[in-house]
């Protein structure tokens, strides 16, 4: 079932994206990764 | 027994070996994105320094259109060949971080304001174009359930509300790819309308976010057409579409119940577990990452840092976004579905636009 396929790629996209997210947070909050710059 | 190599080993290692291949695979999309998202960032800097080292007087084109337009070109006249097609898919994946991360530069206070003024005025244009849209349904003779995919897709959020919805309420496959089409198709022309509008309108920032955020259908497009506007237009807008992302649920759940009644979809057991599975949960990294910077978890230079991620991660979606607009595709679907979500889309606008100016009269944005 495709739909189904997809609808939990679409859930679990949010989990990772979360987890990267806080993690890069995290990163910045501890002096762990140098300050990002645009 | 160091060398004993059991099933349950082998079958260990496959899994390995098939997430690799699979990380692997996303490589050549992955460096695609970069590409063109950095390559419309050094065509900004660069009109910018040419311009100003020349006297000359021009507007200040963000990168986000430059890396939409190389996108669809690029999309559009060679294609994207296979090799980098799932790399490129992952900029749904970047958008989402890139919120989340966005949660830096709200204070929970403003996200309660702002997030409570669009839940509002969500409920009250979505009641609206629900009604709007089944009536147009009905004069074009669509199928009802793909009139209810358009009515779910332009009154929530898009591609991922169709996705959402299409199980739930039974739709089938041709339904689904023809609401799809005509949302993505709308999302790409309000990309380039919106900002003209706004600006003819003389919008606020936070007015024409706000608008951006309820209008545009595509969490992508609404990102995109908020930032086309200006930094602050773009963070509103993300804002204004979080909330109504936040509904998606309800929507569908309210939409299953009301085709399983008719005997046509399944009936849903849990309804709270139903709500749960549908419910976006980047919104809750957003709140959670607005909360620490709240209470002073981040000092203002990691702030800074945060926001910059945010920003790089909404420079991969942005390239995406113009990858994966096939024209070609798009003109291939039915005309009847994409007019019925076009007339739609253009009430909403309406209807949306005149929900913000009462809003900013009445409830101070």
């Amino acid at each position: 079932m495709p739909e189904t396929t997809a609808t939990r790629r679409g859930l679990s996209l949010d989990v990772y994206a979360v987890v990267l997210a806080l993690a890069l947070a995290l990163l910045v909050r501890f002096n762990l990764i140098p300050a990002i710059k645009w | 027994m160091a060398t004993s190599f059991t099933p349950t080993r082998a079958v260990g290692l496959g899994a390995t070996g098939s997430l690799v291949r699979r990380t692997l695979s996303l490589i050549p999309g992955l460096l695609l994105l970069t590409v063109v998202g950095y390559g419309g960032k050094v065509i900004e800097q660069s009109i910018a320094a040419y311009t100003k080292g020349h006297h000359i007087t021009f507007p200040n084109i963000e990168y986000v259109l430059w890396a939409i337009v190389i996108g669809l070109l690029i999309a559009n006249t060679v294609g994207v060949p296979r090799v980098f097609q799932a790399g490129v898919a992952t900029y749904e994946f970047w958008l989402k971080a890139g919120i989340v991360l966005l949660g830096s530069r709200f204070l929970l206070g403003d996200v309660l304001h702002l997030g409570g003024i669009s839940l509002l005025l969500v409920a009250i244009a979505l009641s609206l174009s629900l009604g709007f849209m089944h009536l147009l349904g009905r004069i074009f003779k669509l199928k009802p359930k793909l009139t209810s995919l358009l009515a779910i897709g332009s009154a929530i959020c898009g591609v991922s509300a169709i996705i959402a919805a299409k199980p739930a309420i039974g739709a089938d496959d041709e339904d689904t790819s023809y609401a799809i089409a005509a949302i993505l198709a709308l999302g790409a022309i309000s990309l380039f309308t919106f900002p003209l509008i706004g600006h003819s309108l003389h919008l606020s920032d936070k007015a024409y976010g706000l608008w951006a955020g309820l209008a545009v259908d595509n969490t992508a497009e609404a990102t995109a057409a908020g930032a086309l506007y200006s930094d602050a237009a773009g963070k509103v807008a993300v804002l204004a579409k979080t909330s109504r992302n936040a509904l998606i649920g309800f929507i569908v759940l309210a939409y299953a119940i009301y085709w399983s009644s008719r005997g046509e979809a399944q009936a849903i057991g849990n309804k709270a577990a139903f709500l749960w599975r549908k419910f976006p949960k980047f919104v809750l990294g957003f709140l959670l990452i607005s909360l620490l910077a709240t209470a002073g978890f981040f000092t203002k230079p990691q702030l800074l840092s945060v926001a910059n991620l945010s920003r790089w991660a909404f420079l991969l979606t942005f390239a995406g976004v113009g990858l994966r607009t096939n024209l070609r595709e798009l003109g291939k679907q039915g005309w009847r579905p994409f007019a019925v979500g076009a007339i739609g889309e253009v009430f909403i606008a309406l209807v949306t636009l005149g929900l913000v100016f009462g809003a900013d009269r009445y409830l101070h944005l």
